[in-house]
C-alpha cells in the first residue's frame, strides 16, 4: 500500500446521504399530512378536554343493559359463523383452480386470482353498504359482505399453501391412473386439510371483529346498538357494549388459537 | 411386451432426453437400466407410462402405440403400468391403507372413489398386498410414521393393488441404506417372479444390478450403449457405460447374508 | 372363496369419545346459529330486491366520472390519514415492543402489562375506536388518525416484540463483555438487528391502514368513507361505483409499491 486509507465514519458517505434524504422526506411528509388531517400535537391538546369528558362519562357501565347486548352479540357471532362456513365451502373450487401447480394453464388460474385480488381490496363494510342497498337492512347483507370478503382471504391463503405442497404423491396417483378429481381428493386435500381448518378459524376471528361494526351501516349485529347509544350520548350503556365486545373477542380468539396450535 | 421403435425425446428447453431408442422387453422379464445420472434412465422409464411424452418414434405396449393415446386411453394404460419412485411418493398424512387403496383409482369411478366406495374385493386385495410385503400390521398408521424402507414397501403394495402387467421403478433404493435396499429389491424380484410382472428398474449401483437383473440395459447421453443378459456383463461393460473406471461409490456393498 | 379382509380399525375409547364430543359441539353450534338467527328471507327474496338489484348493480359498473375530482380529493385525504396514523404508531409502538420483549425487559410485570395492553387494543376494530373518538372530539379526520394510530400500535407492538425476542443475543453478550453500557448495547447491538424488520412491518401496516382509512368516513372520521355515506343516502350508485373503482386501484397500487419496498429492505 502506498497511500494511507482515510476512514470517514462507520458508514459510507453515500449511504449516509441516502438515509438522510429518506428521513427528511418521511418527516416532511408527516408534517404536511398531520397538518392536512388536523392531527398535530396542537390538535391533540385542543381535543384533550373531549377525551377527558368521555372517559369520565363512560363509567360506571350500565349492567342492566347487558341482556339486550348479549342478544345482539349472539347475532354478531352467528353472522360470522354462517359467513365463514359458506365461504370455506365455496372457496374450495376457487383455490384449487387458482393453484398453478394443479392447473398450469395460465388461462385458468390467472383470471380466478385476479378476481379474488380485486375482492380483497374492497373493505367489507363497503360491501355491506352495497348489499344493504340491494337486500335492505338486516343480517343477510352483513352475512353476504363477510362471505365475499372471507372468500378472497381464504382463496389466497389456500392457493399459496397448495403451491407449496409435496408434488411426489400427485405423480404417484397420476401414474396409478387417477384423474384430476382423484388426484385432488387423494393427494392434494389430505396434505392441506390442517391448514385449511386453521385458516378457516383465522377467517372466523377476522369475521367476528368485522361483524361487530357492520351494524353501523344497518347490516346486523351489535354495531347497531353501539352507534345508537353513542348518538344518544348514553355512555354508561356504550361502556357495557364495549366491555361485552372485548370479552367476547378475547374468548373467541383464545379458543380459536388453542385449536389452531394443536392443528399444525 | 414393450417395444421402443426409434424413440427420441427432446425437452422443451432443447435438452435431448432420448436418442433413437430401440428396445424390446418381453413379458415377465426383470430388466435393470444402469447409467450415470442424466444418462436418460429416468426419461426412458417415465415415457412408458407417459409421465413424459417422447417427441419421435413409436412406443408399443402390448402392440399399441401409446404415444398417440388420448386422456381416456392414457388412464387405462396407467392402470396396467405401475410405478415405484425414489421418494416413495406416499401421501404422508394419510394412512397406509388409504395410500395402498389409491392403487385402485384408475379402476374406480370418480364419485365412488371420493365416497370411499371401494369393492370388498379391492379392500381385500389391498390388505393382501400389504401382507405380501410383510407390513400388514402397519395398516392404520400414518405413512409419515414409517421408516424409508417401510414406506417403499407400502409403495410396492400400492403398485400390487393396481394389478399391473408392468412395474416401472425409478431409482427405488436411492434414498435407502444398503440392507434396506436389498430388502426392497428382493420384494420387487419376488413380485416379478410370482405374478409374472414385467419389471424395469433404474439403478446406479452396479453390484445390485448384477445381483437382481435378468438383463442389463446400459444408457449414456440418452442412448442405449449396452443391452444383454447379466452373464455377458463384465467390468469393461460398465466402464463403457459409465465412460470411466468403476469406483467404490458405484457399489452399494452390504450384500445381505440373511 | 372367502375374502381376506383387513381387521377393523381400533380407536382408543378416549379419542372416540373426544371425536363424538367435537361432532356434537359442532352440530349444537350450527343448530343454535340457524335456529335463532333472524334472516328475513321474505325480504331477501322480494320484488324490492329484484328492483334494487337491477338499479344498483348496473350503476356500480358505470362509474360517475363527474364525481372523479371530488372522490380523488377525499382519497388523498384518506392516504394522508393512513400515513399520519401509521407513522405515529410505528414510533409509539417501539417502547411497547421493547417492554413486551422478555429477553430485553427483565421485569415480568412490565412484560405482562405491555403484552396485555397490546392484546386489548387488538380486540377492537378500528371503526369502534373511531366511533369513540368522533364522540369525544366531533367528526374530523383527526378522530380517524387516532383510531388508525392506536389500532396499529396493537399490531406493530406485538410484531416488534417478536422481532426483538428473536435477535441474536450473543452479539449483546459480546458487547456487554467489552464493557459497553446499556445505551451503547442498544445502539450497536440491538438496533442494527431490528431496524429492517421494524421498517418492513411498519410499511406492511401502512397497507392495512389504507384499507382501514377508506371506511372511517362512514361514521364521520374523515376520508373517502364520508362520500360513501352521502352517495348511498342519495342512492347515487354510480358515484359509489366511482369510489369503489378508485379504492380498488389505489389499494392495489399501494400494495404493489409497499411489497416492492419491503422486498428491498429485507
Amino acid at each position: 500500500m502506498n497511500s494511507e486509507t482515510v476512514v470517514q465514519g462507520l458508514t459510507s458517505t453515500k449511504e449516509k446521504l441516502r438515509i438522510t434524504i429518506i428521513l427528511i422526506a418521511v418527516i416532511g411528509m408527516y408534517i404536511y399530512t398531520s397538518r392536512a388531517t388536523e392531527s398535530s400535537i396542537l390538535d391533540f391538546i385542543d381535543g384533550w378536554s373531549g377525551f377527558q369528558r368521555i372517559a369520565v362519562d363512560l363509567f360506571p357501565p350500565n349492567w342492566s343493559y347487558a341482556p339486550l347486548v348479549g342478544e345482539k352479540l349472539a347475532e354478531t357471532i352467528q353472522m360470522a359463523i354462517i359467513a365463514t362456513t359458506v365461504a370455506a365451502l365455496v372457496s374450495i373450487p376457487i383455490f384449487l383452480l387458482s393453484a398453478a401447480n394443479l392447473f398450469p394453464n395460465a388461462w385458468i388460474h390467472m383470471p380466478v386470482r385476479l378476481l379474488m385480488n380485486i375482492l380483497r381490496t374492497i373493505p367489507d363494510i363497503l360491501l355491506a353498504v352495497i348489499f344493504v342497498g340491494i337486500f335492505g337492512v338486516g343480517v343477510f347483507p352483513g352475512i353476504m359482505a363477510l362471505f365475499i370478503f372471507s372468500l378472497g382471504i381464504l382463496a389466497k391463503l389456500m392457493y399459496e399453501t397448495i403451491e407449496a405442497i409435496d408434488m411426489n404423491p400427485i405423480d404417484a396417483i397420476r401414474a396409478a391412473g387417477g384423474n384430476t378429481m382423484q388426484v385432488i381428493w387423494f393427494a392434494v386435500l389430505p396434505q392441506v386439510l390442517p391448514q385449511f381448518v386453521s385458516f378457516t378459524l383465522y377467517v372466523f376471528e377476522v369475521n367476528v371483529r368485522a361483524s361487530v361494526v357492520l351494524g353501523f351501516v344497518g347490516a346486523g349485529g351489535i354495531g347497531l346498538l353501539l352507534q345508537q347509544q353513542v348518538s344518544f350520548f348514553n355512555y354508561p350503556r356504550v361502556m357495557t357494549i364495549i366491555i361485552i365486545i372485548f370479552v367476547a373477542v378475547v374468548i373467541i380468539d383464545y379458543i380459536s388459537n388453542k385449536i389452531r396450535e394443536r392443528l399444525v | 411386451m414393450i417395444e421402443f421403435k426409434d424413440v427420441s425425446l427432446v425437452y422443451p428447453n432443447g435438452t435431448q432426453g432420448l436418442k433413437n431408442i430401440n428396445l424390446k422387453v418381453n413379458q415377465g422379464e426383470f430388466v435393470v437400466v444402469v447409467g450415470l445420472s442424466g444418462a436418460g434412465k429416468s426419461t426412458l422409464i417415465r415415457s412408458m407410462n407417459r409421465l413424459v411424452t417422447p417427441t419421435d418414434g413409436e412406443l408399443l405396449i402390448e402392440g399399441n402405440n401409446i404415444l398417440n393415446y388420448n386422456h381416456r386411453n392414457l388412464r387405462k394404460l396407467r392402470t396396467r403400468v405401475g410405478m415405484i419412485f425414489q421418494n416413495y411418493n406416499l401421501v404422508r398424512r394419510s394412512t397406509v391403507m388409504r395410500n395402498v387403496i389409491s392403487g385402485r383409482l384408475g379402476h374406480t369411478g370418480t364419485v365412488k372413489s371420493i365416497l370411499n366406495l371401494f369393492l370388498k374385493e379391492e379392500v381385500s386385495l389391498a390388505y393382501q398386498s400389504l401382507d405380501r410385503v410383510n407390513i400388514a400390521e402397519k395398516l392404520y398408521q400414518r405413512a409419515d410414521q414409517l421408516s424409508g424402507g417401510q414406506q417403499q414397501r407400502v409403495a410396492i403394495a400400492r403398485v400390487l393393488t393396481q394389478q399391473p402387467k408392468i412395474v416401472l421403478a425409478d431409482e427405488p433404493v436411492a434414498s435407502l441404506d444398503p440392507p434396506t435396499s436389498h430388502q426392497v429389491m428382493k420384494y420387487l424380484r419376488k413380485i416379478n417372479k410370482e405374478d409374472n410382472i414385467t419389471t424395469i428398474v433404474n439403478l446406479h449401483f452396479i453390484d445390485m444390478a448384477m445381483e437382481y437383473a435378468d438383463r442389463i440395459v446400459g444408457m449414456r447421453s440418452g442412448e442405449i450403449v449396452f443391452d444383454g443378459p447379466v452373464s455377458e456383463v463384465t467390468e469393461q461393460t460398465f466402464e463403457k457405460i459409465y465412460g470411466r473406471k468403476i469406483r467404490e461409490d458405484d457399489l452399494v456393498g452390504g450384500h445381505d447374508n440373511e | 372363496m372367502e375374502l381376506v379382509m383387513p381387521p377393523k380399525k381400533k380407536r382408543p375409547t378416549p379419542i372416540l369419545i373426544r371425536n363424538i364430543m367435537i361432532a356434537l359441539a359442532l352440530i349444537a353450534l350450527y343448530i343454535w346459529t340457524f335456529s335463532t338467527i333472524d334472516i328475513r328471507w321474505e325480504r331477501v327474496f322480494s320484488e324490492r330486491t329484484i328492483t334494487n338489484f337491477s338499479r344498483v348493480i348496473p350503476q356500480l359498473f358505470s362509474p360517475d366520472w363527474d364525481a372523479f375530482q371530488k372522490v380523488m380529493i377525499l382519497m388523498w385525504q384518506t392516504i394522508q390519514m393512513a400515513y399520519t396514523g401509521t407513522l405515529l404508531a410505528a414510533i409509539l409502538a417501539v417502547p411497547f415492543g421493547f417492554f413486551a420483549a422478555s429477553n430485553i425487559t427483565k421485569s415480568k410485570t412490565l412484560n405482562i402489562l405491555s403484552k396485555g395492553a397490546l392484546d386489548a387494543i387488538r380486540a377492537f376494530p378500528e371503526l369502534v375506536l373511531a366511533l369513540m373518538f368522533v364522540a369525544a372530539i366531533g367528526p374530523s379526520p383527526f378522530a380517524g388518525v387516532l383510531a388508525i394510530a392506536i389500532g396499529s400500535i396493537g399490531m406493530l407492538g406485538k410484531l416488534y416484540s417478536e422481532v426483538i425476542e428473536s435477535i441474536d443475543m450473543h452479539v449483546v453478550e459480546a458487547l456487554e463483555a467489552n464493557g459497553a453500557n446499556k445505551i451503547q448495547v442498544l445502539f450497536y447491538g440491538i438496533i442494527p438487528q431490528i431496524v429492517p424488520e421494524f421498517l418492513s412491518y411498519a410499511i406492511y401496516r401502512f397497507e392495512i391502514d389504507i384499507r382501514a382509512s377508506t371506511i372511517l368516513g362512514i361514521i364521520g372520521a374523515g376520508g373517502i368513507g364520508t362520500l360513501i355515506t352521502i352517495a348511498t343516502a342519495n342512492r347515487n350508485w354510480d358515484e359509489v361505483g366511482m369510489i369503489l373503482l378508485i379504492i380498488i386501484i389505489v389499494v392495489t397500487a399501494i400494495d404493489y409499491f409497499s411489497a416492492f419496498i419491503r422486498k428491498r429492505i429485507v
